[in-house]
Order: structure tokens, then sequence, then C-alpha cells
């Protein structure tokens, strides 16, 4: 047997063993799935019957005619009851579920205006208004019958033209319709739940019982021990999802047919879709496997191997919704977004839509992805770093990121990797709630205020109480002239390729017009006074304010990373900072800049590179937009970016990259306070 | 059989190992002896492939740790401090599971299984879940998987760590045994009446450093103290640090 299926064969045989994923597993889809949704389905119409068995107690009040008391007194469903006091009072004791209150027409015998008092959160409420309009129809009807006769007409005359619906949608269709939306979701995460704890088990279990330590001196390559561990966790994920499958739609079929029945409904499963859904959820189990293991096997316990998956699994949750929403379309953009693919295929072949190029695309992109996703696992297996920590050669030496943290806020010079990324978590969340509140409650005053209370004051704030170095975490050194030059030519360079990235990113993802105007008006200054205004406010503020705390602190701690990572850490975050729900089309061209200013403010050990090439973009846009003749040759949100741009574009960024790689090196801070 | 040759490891700034050299020979006990954060584990784990060093060289029969890591492992039983078993398995599922990724199969696999089992005393929990068992049978289970394989060389993580006398006492017995049988056994300790009792060899470690090497009698004549104890601490307490005044 080869060493990955002896792996294999073990995990499966104590996966088996174990309560947990067998509850998981078997339990919850064959029993509470369906004890839950026949339950539901239970008190569901329970609670209809209970609603429909009384007749709800409605009042009528000002000039009401005798026929409408009439109408009104013998509907079935309706109680005509007195009230004494004002309609909305009457409502909201629940003396009465809805009032009607008729005001007679001037002038007219039977025509009135009805305005019907009811209370929009009490379901009992809702169904006395729904009758009681149902009755106030009748009685117009009535009236409306009276007069046509007294006029000699036919009794069709106000109503001429007679409309009816016919569906076209075979009952497997609707059922699949109605399924495709919600089922998606529910497979994605049952799916994922079934990889979830398997693999924290077969990853941090095992290194929190201390048994991966024995396990990895045995002769087999690490790869092997990774291949036989996803293979099971991937295994138990599928046929977690087949039975969750099977259960729930059995479940549909069977149990629900009580409700669709009562709601008129023709509902059948599409069972053919359903085996290929089956099949489109290997790849997705796959996928879900390696990610997990290699997550998992970075945590030194369970329960921190939990605490790691957990946003994992949140953000899954985005895409998996994408179902549910109406009018998105499934082209090939979407189909390779992982998980969003997945969905989508399923709500498409459940409503018997299913485009097979899509279904390629969606499928490859996914295996791809799990392929990704294992070679991340197969390295944080081999990485002895992860394995023991790195740290005393003890097995349980509290070098797990709680206590690099600890240690890095208490003793180190500059913060660790994962205090700085903390730190920028919890201003982007602050920024996110309170900066957007301010901004909309005082304009730009708001704007101000968030960028300096809430970015510059929070990050010398954690510098201070961190007990870092200031000037090592910041690097808050005077830059060279060679720095200067550099940074000013690659900021030459970098702002029209931005303007690129940001132009083709227009053909996959327009740009809402408001959107557009609003970002336009805010960087528009007509008058000098207004132009040195938004020059501060939005380029000499953001420059300083966001540098401090993306150039200074989340560079200074991710600094003990290798360049090329802490480099596109920083400007991936950086963008990330600048998305909002109408700006995704920022995210991109922000991640180059911050790129390129990381790189250039590492290079030069100097924040002031970064300040001055933020200040300069910034300071840009806002010229461009101001000057009319520079605004109407470059403002154009359709057009190209300038060919002269080009060169300008390359020279720029060359030139910038060799003056500033010529700067020379000085001696860099320690990352650690043990040095 | 084992052997260090100028071996380091480093943990950024931290240096765990400097310069280890080393060896042990077939037959023979060799007693790494050092207090806590010595480097003592990081030396045993780095000649088990589990960490790189960072400088130096050690190899296991030949087979060098970085370049043969594979061969090494085939040729070594290690056994952890912790000696974790999978709780969900029986001791006999666990001896076979290693024996399996020791290359074993079939009709040797099994005999060699009932060899360890007889061995070891096992039979009558064998087919008992690991997680039910006590302490002094699992570290019997412990034992048998590791030699599953029967490799020519031992290393022992501190093996008495945790364990009453009873069952330290079945620790010696294995390490008599097998020093009988000719293997290479290098194993990390405290204990200086374990050491006494087994080390043919005595290597002292403090700060990553061999401060001495020796048989006992030499590691306290070279000291001029009384006793291994004493002689331990005068090796590896810094100069003046613990001096009367």
């Amino acid at each position: 047997m080869t060493a990955w299926r002896t792996v294999f064969a073990k995990e499966l045989r104590e996966t088996l063993r174990d309560r947990r994923t067998l509850v998981m597993m078997i339990a919850v889809p064959v029993l509470l799935y369906p004890v839950i949704l026949i339950a539901s389905e239970q008190l569901l119409l329970f609670g209809m019957r209970q609603l429909e068995a009384e007749a709800a107690a409605v009042a009528l009040t000002g000039d009401v005619s005798g026929l409408l008391y009439e109408v009104v007194g013998t509907r079935e469903g309706l109680r005509l009851v007195p009230i004494g006091q004002d309609a909305v009072e009457a409502v909201r004791s629940d003396s009465v579920s809805a009032v009607a209150i008729v005001t007679a027409t001037p002038g007219s015998a039977d025509a009135a205006s009805v305005r019907i008092v009811y209370d929009a959160a009490s379901d009992p409420s809702l169904r006395g208004r729904r009758e009681l309009r149902a009755a106030v129809d009748e009685w117009a009807d009535s009236v409306l019958a009276r007069r046509i006769g007294a006029q000699g007409l036919p009794t069709d005359f106000a109503r001429p033209v007679h409309v009816a619906d016919t569906s076209v949608a075979l009952p497997q269709e609707v059922g699949g319709y109605t399924l495709g939306r919600i089922l998606p979701l529910l497979l994605v995460v049952i799916t994922l739940l079934g990889a979830f704890y398997p693999a924290i088990d077969l990853a941090a279990g095992e290194k929190e019982r201390g048994t991966l330590e024995t396990l990895m001196t045995a002769p087999v390559p690490a790869r092997a021990i990774v291949t036989g561990k996803f293979v099971t966790v991937a295994l138990i994920a599928v046929v977690a999802a087949a039975l969750n499958l099977g259960s729930m739609l059995l479940t549909f079929q069977t149990g629900l047919l009580q409700l669709t029945t009562a709601l008129g409904l023709e509902v059948r499963l599409p069972w053919s879709a359903v085996a290929v859904i089956f099949l489109t959820l290997i790849p997705l189990a796959i996928l879900f496997g390696a990610l997990f293991l290699g997550i998992a096997v970075r945590s030194s316990s369970f329960k921190e191997a939990q605490n790691a998956l957990t946003p994992v699994y949140m953000l899954v949750l985005i895409p998996a919704m994408l179902p549910i929403f109406p009018g998105i379309d499934f082209g090939p953009m979407l189909s390779v977004v992982p998980v969003a693919g997945v969905s989508l295929l399923f709500r498409d072949l459940m409503i018997g839509e299913a485009r097979w190029g899509l279904a390629t695309l969606v499928i490859g992109s996914t295996m791809l992805y799990a392929a990704g996703a294992l070679a991340f696992a197969a390295a944080s297996f081999g990485n002895e770093r992860v394995l023991f920590g790195g740290g005393s050669g003890s097995t349980d030496d509290g070098t797990g990121w709680r206590a690099r943290l600890r240690e890095a806020a208490g003793s180190g010079r500059v913060p660790s990797p994962e205090a700085a990324m903390l730190f920028v978590a919890g201003v982007a969340v602050l920024f996110f709630w309170a900066g957007v509140a301010l901004q909309l409650r005082l304009g730009e005053r708001g704007l101000l205020a968030a960028e300096w209370l809430l970015l510059f004051v929070p990050a010398l704030l954690f510098v201070r109480l961190g007990g870092f170095d200031p000037v090592a975490t910041m690097q808050l050194r005077a830059p060279s002239r060679r720095a200067l030059g550099g940074a000013l030519l690659l900021i030459v360079g970098a702002t029209p390729v931005a303007w690129g990235i940001g132009w083709i990113q227009t053909f996959f993802l327009p740009i809402p017009w408001e959107v557009l105007e609003g970002l336009e008006d805010l960087v528009t200054a007509d008058s000098p006074g207004r132009l040195a205004w938004l020059l501060f406010l939005l380029a000499v503020t953001p420059a300083l304010c966001e540098e401090v705390v993306f150039r200074g602190v989340l560079l200074g701690g991710t600094r003990s990373l290798t360049p090329w990572r802490f480099v596109v850490l920083n400007g991936l975050v950086f963008g990330a900072f600048h998305l909002s729900f109408e700006t995704a089309i920022r995210f991109l061209p922000t991640a180059w800049l911050g790129m390129v200013i990381a790189w250039a403010v590492w290079r030069t050990r100097s924040l002031w590179t970064g300040v001055l090439m933020h200040v300069l973009n910034n300071g840009a846009i806002v010229v461009l937009a101001s000057v009319p003749a520079l605004r109407t040759a470059f403002m154009d949100p359709d057009a190209p970016p300038p060919f002269w741009l080009v060169p300008v574009a390359l020279l720029g960024l060359t030139a910038g990259y060799r003056l500033v790689s010529s700067v020379p090196k000085t001696s860099t801070p320690s990352t650690s306070g043990v040095a | 059989m084992i052997r260090f040759d100028g071996l380091g490891k480093t943990y950024g700034a931290l240096v765990a190992v400097r310069d280890l050299t080393l060896e042990v020979r077939p037959g023979e006990v060799y007693a790494l002896l050092g207090p806590n954060g010595a480097g003592k584990t990081t030396a045993l784990r780095c000649l088990a492939t589990l960490l790189s060093p960072t400088s130096g060289f050690a190899s296991v029969g030949g087979a060098d740790v970085v370049d043969e890591p594979l061969q090494v492992r085939a040729r070594i039983a290690f056994l952890a401090a912790s000696m974790g078993l999978y709780e969900r398995l029986t001791a006999r599922e666990l001896i076979q599971y290693f024996g399996r990724l020791q290359g074993l199969e079939g009709s040797g696999l099994e005999e060699r299984v009932d060899e360890m089992v007889a061995l070891f005393e096992i039979g009558d929990f064998s087919a008992r879940l690991c997680g039910r068992l006590s302490t002094g049978q699992r570290q019997r289970v412990s034992l048998a998987r590791a030699l599953v394989h029967d490799p020519p060389a031992l290393i022992l993580d501190e093996p008495t760590l945790g364990l009453d006398v009873l069952s330290g006492r079945t620790i010696y017995d294995f390490i008599e045994r097998e020093r009988s049988r000719g293997k290479a056994i290098l194993f990390s300790t405290h204990q200086m009446e374990e050491v006494e009792l087994l080390a043919d060899r005595v290597g002292v470690l403090a700060e990553g450093r061999l401060v001495a090497e020796g048989t006992v009698p030499e590691l306290i004549a070279l000291t001029g103290a009384p006793s291994l104890t004493r002689a331990f601490l005068d090796l590896v307490v810094p100069v003046g640090a613990g001096a009367a005044p």
C-alpha cells in the first residue's frame, strides 16, 4: 500500500470513530433536517390556521354607508366591532385589527375616500387589513355596478379588458427556480461544514495531541501525509454534502408537499440536475479540504484552528449567497470567482439553464484553486516553523501567534506582523463605521476629522502605548536627495499605470455614474482658495495620516517577512482599505500604488518618501480635475489614458526604480526585542 | 552510527544549538544532559529530520539529515517527550500503522507486530483504543510503535518525563535490552540517576553549546565535584552566578 493510502485508511478509520464527525456527517442530515423542516412547516401551517380560525375584529368610522356596513358585517372572516376611541389608539391597543375611516365626497351620493388604519408589525392586523380591504373593494364594486346599472350599460363596461397569466414553466422548473435560490447557499455551507471539523482534527488536532511530531519522523514524504489527510477530508465533505443534499431534497419532495398544496403550487424537483450538482460538489469539497487543512495545520490547537477558520467560513458565505439576489448574471467573470462560480452554477443547473462552457470554467478554475490550496497545505506540513512554532525547541513553548502578539506588544522595537495587521484591521473597522458617519454628518470637515482622529492619532497611540520605537517603526529618517528624486520619478510612472488599470477595469466593472459624479465634485475646485483647501484635505492630509498607518505601522511590522511579501501585502491592504460599497473599482489601482509606495519607503528607509509620493499622486488628481483645460483633456472616464503617457510611465518607473535602488543601504532595524 | 558535526540551529536572533559535535557508536548509550532551554530537544529534532540545521551536519548510519531525510527516518526510532498516540486507534492498529509507514506489509508486518505485542506485554490491551489506556500502557505502546521497524538508532527525548517509578523501570529495561542488541541510543534527560544508571557517555549542553563530554566518572573528575549533580551544576551555571560569598 502506498504511503498516502496508508495515511488515508488510518485517517478514515479514526474519523469514522469520531462521534463529533459522525453527528455532523450522518445524524444531522438524516435526522435533523427533516425534523427541522417538517417542524417549521407544521408551525407555519399551524400559525396560518390559527390566524384564519378567528374572524378579524375590524371597525368602521366616519361617513359609513349602510351598504358598506352590510358588506363588512356579512363577510366571512371579519367581525365588526364598535370602537369608542381614536382609530389609531384602537389598533395600537389591539381592540381591533384594522379600522376603515370613510370620508364622503361632497356633492356625491355614494362616492367616498377610505383610509385603512392598521399595524404593519402585527400579523393579525395585516390579515385584518387584507380582509377589510377586500370588503371595501367589494363595496366599491357594488357602488360601481349600481351606477353602471342605472346608466343601462353592460356589466363589463368598467372592465373592458380581462387579463390572465399562463406560466410556461413545468412543475420541475418551478421547483428548480424556487430551490435554485436557496439550495446553492445550503450546499456550499454543508460542504464547508463537512470539511471544517475533519480538517481541524486531522491537522491542528494532531498537533495538539502530540502525534504529528511522531508521524513526521516516519520515512514518508510530507506530501504523502498531506495527500492522505486531504483525501479523507474531501471524501468526508463530499459524503456529508451528498447525504445532506439527498435528505434535504427528499424532505422538500415529501415533507413540504402539504405546504405547496396548501399554497396552490405544483412543485417537482429536477432530479437529473441534482446528479450533476453532486458531481460539481466534488471540486468544491476538494478546495475546502485543501484550504482548511493548510490553515488548520498552522494553528497549534483545535480551538485556535476554529478561530482561524471561522473568518474563512464567513468570507465563503458572501459569494455563496449570490444566487439569492435577483439579477445576478452568471458570466465568465463570475464563473472563475471561487465559490461564487460553483454557487451560481448550482442555481443554473436547478433552473435548467446551465451552459457547459461556463460549467467547464467553474470546475476548471475550482480545481486550479484546489491545487493551489493543496500546495499551500503541503508547504505548511513541511514547514518546521508551522509544525513547531519556530521557537525554542519545546512543543508547548507558547510561540503561537497569540504569544508572539503579546511579546510584540510589550517588548519589540517594532510591532510583529500580527500586531501590525490587527492594528490596521481595527483602524479600518473604526474608519468604516465612525469615519463614514463623520463624513455623512460633517461633509469635508468630517473627512478631515476622520483622517486625523481615526488614522493618525491611533497610529501614534499604538506606537506609544505598545512601547515600540517610533523611529524604527515609522522609518522617520530624512530621505536623501537621491531617494526623493527616485520617489518623484516612480510616482510619475506609477500614477499613469494606476489610471490604465482603472480604465481596463471599466470593461469588466462599469463605474456607477452617480459615484463618478460624486467623486468628481469632491476633487474639483472652482477657485484658488478652494484648490488650496482641497489640496490640504485630499493630498496632504491622507499623505500624512494614511502613510503613518500603512507605510508606518503596517510596513514597520511586516518587514520581517520577505520583501515581495510585505510589499504585496501592503498594497493589497491599502487597496482593501479604500474599498467601499460603491467604489470596488478603486481596489486594483490603489493596491498598485500602495505596492509602489511601500517598495520605495522600504528601499529608502524613509516614510517621507511615501508622503511625497502620496501627496503628488492625490494632488495631481485634484489639479487635473480643477483646471478646466486639463479636466477636458484628462478626466473623460470613457477615454483611455493618452498614449504618450505610456513612455512617460515606462521611463518614470525605470528611472525611479534605478535611482531608488541605488540609495545606499543602512542597517535595518531589528524586528524583535531579542536581538 | 549517530553523528553531529558542528551542527547549529538558530531561530531568528535566538541561537538554540551552536557548533554541536558528538558521536554515538553502535551498542552505546549517550545521554544528553542539560537544563531547560539548553537545546537538547532542538538537537534531537534536527537529528530526527523534524528541524533543518542552520549550519553543520548530522547523520545516522551515514545518511545526512538534510540530503537523505527519508533514509534517516528509516534508521531511527524517535520517541518524543509528548508520547502522543492516536486516541481512536487500538494499540495493535497503531503499531500496524507505523509499521506500514515504515514499509512493512503483509505477513512480515503481522509477525513484527506480534513480536512487539509480546515484547512489551501489550496482549491484554492490544484491542483497546489508545485513548482508554493508562499512562504505563501508553508508554509501552509508544515504545512498540517506535521500534516496530527494528531501527539501528534510537533517539529518545526525555523518555521518562512524567512517568512513575515502575513505568520508568520499563524504559530502563528497554534501553538496556536495546544496547545489548547493538543499537546506538541517544537520549535527553534532566535526571542524574538515569544518566548514572544507563549512560556510557554523557554530553552536557548549556545555552546550546556542548560544554563537557565524557563518562560519568570523567565528568566528576573534570570538575572535581563530589557527585554528578554537583558536576553538572558546576558545568552549566555561569561562572560567578552560583558562587558562595
